[in-house]
Formats: C-alpha cells, structure tokens, sequence
C-alpha cells in the first residue's frame, strides 16, 4: 500500500511543497508533532515537519538538500506514492492562553510550523505574532504559503532587504522584547540560529520553545539516534520532543550531531544521484 | 530401550572466512538424512516425564515430534509442534535451547544433548519447502471465519503475531497495527540476516495473512490512534510492543559521534540494509576499531555485524565470561569469527576528537567477589584502577526496556521500569485490554513472547465470550 501525492509545487528556487495523501496521519496530527516518510523500497526514513493537515492529506515543506529531498523533487509527481508514511509522532505543543504569542522561523521546517502553531493559538485566544525571515526576495514563499492569515501581526524579513524588513527575526525579536511585546516564543529553522534566539531570550527569561531536529531513524524512541542533552539528562528528540525548553538545550552538541554524523556518506550520496541525473538529463 | 550415542550429529555451517564477508545465514541446518540420524539419539522419554517438555517454556511434545522424524512422518512431527509453536523456523534459530529443552535433555547428562532446536528447525524448514505446510494450512484455513468478533493486535512482534495468528485460528477477525514500516518487532529489526534469514520471517507473515489477519503498518498505537478509538471499534486489544528502548550509559561523552545504541546500530544494518549503502539509502558510520559494550544477545549480533562491516571487534563486559548472557552458539560463533573479548571492565568515559567522534574509551577495572547475586551471577566491585582503550566507533548493547508510548497515552498501570502490570490472565489495569512478551517481562526470549500471546488469545476468547453472554 502506498500513499499517494496529491499536489506538489516550488516555494522557491530551494524549497518546495508536497502534499500526501494519508489518512491515518491527518486526522490525528496536533502543531508540533512530525512525521517520517520512506520513498521507495530501499529509501531512507526521513522525518519532516508538517505545514497543513487537513481532508486526509498532509502537506510539507522541504528543502531540495540532498539525495531523498532530491529525488522526491526530480521523480516523484502527483498521482506517485510514497512508500510508508508514519505518524504523527513527537509530542504536540501545549496550547493554552499565553498572552501574546510569537513564533519565528528562517528555515522550511520552521515555516511549516509558523503558520499551523498560530492558527491554533490564536485559537485558544492568544494574539499571535509572526516573523518569517528569508535569504532574499527570490527565496520568499508565495504569499498564500505564508502564515500571515494566521497572525495578529506579521513581520517578513529578508537578510538582504530584498523585500519586507532588512534582518534576521533575531533582530525582530531584541524589538519586540525591548517593547515588551511578547510573552512566550516558539522557533524553529536553523539550529544556529535557535541556539543564538535561547541565549537572546535567557536573561529576560521568556519562555521560548524550539524544535529540535536531529537525526532520526524509528522517530519513536526506539533507537537513541535522535538522543540530546536536556538539563543535563539524555532525552529523545523524537519522544521527548520534537519541541523542547530551549534554554535547556545543550546546543552546541544538537548542531553538531545534526549535521555531522553522517555528512561524509550524505555527501557521497548526493554526488552519485547528482550524476545520475546529469546523466538523464533532468538537471 | 535404544543405544546412548554421546556424541551429536553435527549441523553443517558455512566456513568463517566465506561467512564474515557477507551477511548469509552462518548455521545451513540438517539435511533429511543427518536429521534422521540425530533423532535417533533421543531416548523416547515418556511424555510425562521427559524433561525436555519441562524445561520448553511453551511444553512443545518434544519427544512426540523427534519420533515422527524418525519415522519420515514431517507433516506428524510439525501438527505437533504447531500445537504449542507455529513458528518453529523461528525459535528453532534463536532460542536459548541451552537453558531449556536441551540444557534439561537426560542425554545431556552424559554426553550431548539431543539437537532438539536444530531438530525444530529442520521440521519447519522442509515442511516449508516441500508444501506440507501448505497441506496443513488448508486445513486451519477453513476454520478462520472471522465470525467471532474482532480484535486489536498492537505490535507486529513474536508475542502480537502469536496471537494473532491464534485468534484468527479460533475464528476471530484480527488487524495487527504495527509502528514500523515492516512487521516482525525485534525479529525484523534487531536480529541479523546472518541468524535469521529475512524470508523466513516472510513466509510465516504471508501465512499469517492466509488466516485472514490483517496488519497495518505505519500506525504508532496512542500517536495515530488511541487505545481508546480501538475499544470502540474492537471487542479486544492485545498489546505486543516489546521492550525497544535502548538503555544508554550516563557517563561523560554519550552525545559523541559513531556512539551507537545497539538497537540504532542494528536497525540501520537489518531493517534499513545500511550495509549496501549507497544502493539503499541509510548511511551507517563506522571506523575500523569498534567495542561494543554488554554481552547479551544484542551485544553478539551488533559485534558481529561490524565485523561484517569490515571491523576489528572487541565486546566489552562488566563481568566474567560464565555470565555472558547471550547464546552459546552465538557466543562460539563470534569467537570463530574473531570477535575478541574484555572483562570485568565498566565504562566510565568516552573521549572524543576535536571533531566531536569518539577515540578512546575509558574503563574501570572491575574484581569479582565469591558472592552471588539473586541471578546466580557473581557479584563484582570496582577496583579505582582505569585502563583507556581506543575505539573509534562503539556499541552499547547494556539493554532495553518498554517504550512508553501506549502506557503514557492510555493510563495503563505499569511497574517502575516500565513494564506493564498484568493480572494472570495478562489482562492490564485496562479492561478488554491484555499484553505480553517484552512489553510485560522487559528483555526476555523470543518464545516467551510467543507462550504470552498465545495464553493470552485464550484469555481474550474467554473473554469476549463472556462479554457477548452477558450482552
Ligand atoms: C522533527 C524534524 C522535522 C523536520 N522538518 C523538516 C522540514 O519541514 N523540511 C525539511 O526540508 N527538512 C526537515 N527536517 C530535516 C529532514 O529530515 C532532512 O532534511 C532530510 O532527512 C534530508 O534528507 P536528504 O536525503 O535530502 O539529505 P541528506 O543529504 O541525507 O541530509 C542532509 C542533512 O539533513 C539532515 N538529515 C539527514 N538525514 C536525516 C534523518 N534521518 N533525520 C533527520 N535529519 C536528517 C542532516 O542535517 C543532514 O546533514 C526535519 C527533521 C526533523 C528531525
Ligand atoms: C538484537 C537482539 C537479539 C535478540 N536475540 C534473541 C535470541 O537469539 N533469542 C531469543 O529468544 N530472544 C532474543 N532477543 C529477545 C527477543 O527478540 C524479544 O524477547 C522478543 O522479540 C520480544 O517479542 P515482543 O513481541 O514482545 O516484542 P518485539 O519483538 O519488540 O516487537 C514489538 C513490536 O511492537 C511495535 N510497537 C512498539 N510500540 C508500538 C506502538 N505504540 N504502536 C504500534 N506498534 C508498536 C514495535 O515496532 C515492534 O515491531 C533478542 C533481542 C534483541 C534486541
Ligand atoms: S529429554 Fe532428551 S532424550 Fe528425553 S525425550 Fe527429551 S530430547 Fe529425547
Ligand atoms: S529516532 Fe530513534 S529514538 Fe528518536
């Protein structure tokens, strides 16, 4: 049994959209919470976060980053099936009434939370706050992929200012707090740049919540590769999390685990699929 | 009463230096001729004597099926054996058969103990391949109505898949919801090609399904559904999810790279086929000097396994080598192979490179004392004396215990270390709902997990017959 793509369409020129038909996984998804793909027979489990969940399909932001994210963009079309589809797995956020809440992001996986985390706390009465920070004008999202809708007030940021504000959310957030303007924050993107939003929000103690990607293989707690330190204990990013404290994170291990462990063979990988499809004729 | 042949019939097995380059099965198991001959050295206990039942956690009439070796009569020896075990291709590879049916065998007593697992095994295997199974699935077929009512199977282990397979045999409609994306549990995931072929545990799947059950892979039971919503829909739940958390060292230099947990280690390699690399997708790292710490079951199939990836091994224990815990075929194996061995060693330290990869791993010294603990083993206390060996990949297979998952979701009652709490019926604190295998014991063996969800197929038959007259 597959699961069947449903639409598929670029964001940018490095991210792109896939929806997937998958029931079991739709109707029971909460913000927060991932879900792992397998391509084909022989592909890897690969977990991703999810951007909309609705009418038995799931949709998801992703990278054209290296040989799954590229084969899924390259030869995989609507009416194509995924091979296996797990989930949701991690632990939902805690929505509740905060006040005023953020959520910023500068990566795919964050974008694709910004806007399902909103709409559900503004839900739950919270006014909403979002900052969505891109490289430049050619890397901004089409506005309806945006989680403007979902927020009472909305930053686009470019690093160039290419377009909305010149920045990073880094620098929107030293405002809001400044202002302050915000009562809890939940991130997500670049691990970097998470790290650096935990040390920005620390000494005015806001709580602020990230999602911790790692390497991951079951996603259900089972094998230990997604292990980080939390507080000084071993917890599972993919049962203890995906979301932690993250002032309680050790940051510098989750950036290098995360990037790290398998980057020779990633490498390896994506040179060899490169070539195939030089050698097709696609790229 | 029949001659006294000490000496067993030895099983043929693949040569160390062709086995280590590849991942086939090491032990190749008897031919119909060397079965015959080894089934001749059983002494015909009576049944209610022979040990060998006694010491067989699930009491398979052992010397019921040997007879019907002897005679030729495969289909006679595998009714028998199905009675108590349906699936005896698997535990006839990996039981402990030293510690039951043949650590009790009164041949044993004087010589070698009769081969009963290799005996199991043959019967399994030949009935597969020359359709006797076939004949006598035919005949359960027809008895697998599903008329009965429906149950829930969560976990697509040895104890869920007995289970299954046994209320679909009673006439119930089973679906089996497994979180992976292959049924098998440890079976699939854990242990290696090399102990037991893939196929095999494909073929009893497909006969599984013959029966009529069904299994939905892709389905974290309390993630994509909630106990609960099967209550609603199921007469019954067994819950089968096993003991799949790895246990890891709390000791400074855990978060180093090509640090694995055995359980992550062995997935990528079996369930993932990390071994052929790039052709399949799932990278595995390793460098050329591993250790893997512990000495069970885990420990030998993650050792043995990196060899296979070209490396030079070391397991590493805490205690001595009478309580290795793993099997002694596996134990052997491994030595033939080149699998070297560091005891009454404790980890305290792994030490990295500056790019954050593992070099070294710091150990304290430990002594044994005469005393023994409650296992038997002999207890053990550190010295202060540390010994630092390089390693640059290692291996903890120091244990595992129940992933939590359905116990948080459903406010199932569980004991401390996370087991479930089951009545003796094995029915949890939720009514409707039993469990088995792991998931109720921690660790143990493959054929307890299946002695569990047999007893529990009863209980839940019992149980819905019950329900249904009283409705
Ligand atoms: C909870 C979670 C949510 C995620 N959400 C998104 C998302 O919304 N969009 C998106 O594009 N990516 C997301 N990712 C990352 C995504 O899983 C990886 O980008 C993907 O595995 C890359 O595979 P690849 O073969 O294309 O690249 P590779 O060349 O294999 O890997 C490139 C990089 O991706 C990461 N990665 C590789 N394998 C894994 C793995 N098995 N598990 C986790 N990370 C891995 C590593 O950082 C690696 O260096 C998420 C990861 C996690 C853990
Ligand atoms: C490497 C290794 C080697 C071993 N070697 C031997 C041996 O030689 N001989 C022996 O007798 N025993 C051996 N054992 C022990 C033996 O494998 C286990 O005792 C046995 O598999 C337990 O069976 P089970 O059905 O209870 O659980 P498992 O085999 O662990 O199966 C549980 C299944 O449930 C699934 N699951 C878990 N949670 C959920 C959920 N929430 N929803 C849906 N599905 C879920 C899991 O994915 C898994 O497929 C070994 C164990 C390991 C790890
Ligand atoms: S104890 Fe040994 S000799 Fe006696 S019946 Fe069992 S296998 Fe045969
Ligand atoms: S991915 Fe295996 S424990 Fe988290």
């Amino acid at each position: 049994m597959g699961y069947k793509i449903t639409a598929k369409e670029d964001l940018s020129p490095i991210d792109y959209f896939v929806e997937v038909e998958a029931p079991h996984v739709a109707k029971a998804w909460k913000p927060g919470q991932f879900v792992v793909f397998i391509l084909h027979e022989r592909g890897e489990r690969i977990p991703m976060s999810v951007y909309k969940a609705e009418d038995g399909k799931v949709g998801m932001f992703i990278r054209k980053l290296g040989k799954t994210s590229l084969q899924l963009y390259h030869e995989y079309k609507p009416g194509d099936e995924l091979w296996s589809f797990v989930g949701p797995l991690g632990k939902p956020i805690k929505v509740k009434n905060y006040g005023r809440v953020a959520f910023v992001s500068d990566a795919v996986c964050g974008h694709a939370e910004n806007r399902a985390t909103l709409k559900v706390m503004r839900e739950a009465g919270n006014y909403t706050i979002s900052v969505q920070t891109f490289e430049d004008r050619e890397k901004v999202y089409p506005t309806r992929f945006l989680a403007r809708e979902v927020a009472d007030e909305y930053y686009l940021t470019t690093l160039d200012g290419s377009v909305g504000i010149k920045g990073h959310y880094l620098d929107v957030v030293r405002e809001l707090i400044e202002k302050d303007r915000v009562d809890v924050i939940f991130a997500g993107g670049s691990l970097r740049n998470l790290a650096k939003l935990a040390e920005l929000t620390r000494p005015y103690g806001i709580p602020t919540y990230a999602t911790v990607r790692q390497i991951m293989v079951d996603g259900t707690g089972m094998c230990g590769s997604c292990r980080v330190l939390y507080d000084g204990e071993v917890k599972f990013a993919c049962r203890d999390g995906p979301v932690f404290d993250a002032h309680k994170i050790d940051w510098e291990d989750a950036i290098r685990r995360n990037y790290e462990r398998f980057s020779e063979q990633e490498r390896l990988a994506k040179e060899r699929y490169l070539e195939y499809l030089r050698a097709k004729g696609v790229i | 009463m029949p001659k006294l042949i000490k000496e067993r019939v030895p099983t043929p097995e693949r040569p160390v230096e062709e086995r280590v380059k590849d991942f086939g099965e090491v032990n190749l198991g008897y031919t119909f001729e060397l079965a015959v001959k080894e089934a001749e050295r059983c002494l015909q206990c009576p049944a209610n004597y022979a040990p060998c039942i006694k010491g067989c956690p699930v009491h398979i009439n052992i010397p019921a099926f040997i007879a019907k070796i002897k005679e030729g009569d495969i289909k006679g020896a595998l009714r028998i054996i199905w009675n108590d075990n349906t699936l005896p291709a698997i535990t006839g590879r990996v039981c402990p058969q030293e510690d039951q049916c043949e650590g009790a065998c009164v041949v044993g007593k004087v010589g070698q103990a009769v081969n009963i697992g290799k005996l199991e095994r043959f019967v399994a295997d030949y009935a597969r391949k020359h359709g006797i199974e076939e004949e006598l699935l035919c005949e359960f077929e027809e008895k697998c109505t599903g008329e009965l009512g429906k149950v829930a199977v969560v976990g697509a282990g040895p104890a869920g898949l007995t289970c299954a397979g046994e209320l679909a045999k009673m006439g119930y409609k089973v679906t089996v919801f497994e979180a992976l994306h292959k049924p098998g549990g440890v079976l699939i995931y854990g242990i290696p090609e090399f102990r037991l072929p893939k196929e095999i545990l494909d073929h009893e799947l497909a006969k599984l399904k013959r029966l009529g059950v069904e299994i939905k892979t892709d389905h974290v039971v309390g993630k994509t559904v909630t106990l609960e919503e099967l209550l609603q829909e199921y007469d019954a739940v067994f819950i089968g999810t096993g003991a799949g958390t790895p246990k890891l060292l709390n000791i400074p230099g855990i978060l180093l790279d090509r640090i694995y947990s055995a359980n992550e280690f062995l997935t990528r390699i079996n369930l993932m086929k990390a071994y052929e690399f790039p052709e399949y997708d799932t990278p595995i790292a390793v460098g050329k000097k591993v250790i893997v710490i512990g000495a069970g079951n885990t420990a030998m199939d993650a050792a043995r396994s990196a060899l296979r990836l070209g490396c030079d091994v070391t397991i590493a224990y805490r205690r001595g080598e009478e309580d290795v815990t793993a099997r002694i075929e596996e134990v052997e194996h491994a030595k033939e192979e080149g699998v070297k061995f560091l005891y009454f060693v404790q980890p305290v330290e792994f030490i990295g490179d500056e790019k954050g990869k593992v070099k070294a791993v710091k150990f304290e010294k430990m002594e044994p004392l005469e005393e023994r603990d409650s296992r038997g083993k002999r207890k053990i206390r550190p010295t202060g004396e540390y010994v630092t060996v390089e390693a640059d990949t290692v291996i903890i297979a120091i244990g595992l215990e129940p992933n939590r998952i359905i116990s948080e979701e459903a406010g199932i009652k569980t004991n401390p270390n996370g087991t479930l709490v089951v009545d003796e019926n094995l029915m949890t604190s939720v009514p409707g709902v039993f469990a088995g295998g792991d998931a109720i014991r921690g660790e143990a063996t493959v054929i307890l997990a299946m002695g569990d969800g047999k007893k529990a197929a009863k209980a839940i038959d019992e149980y819905i017959r019950a329900k249904k007259a009283s409705a």
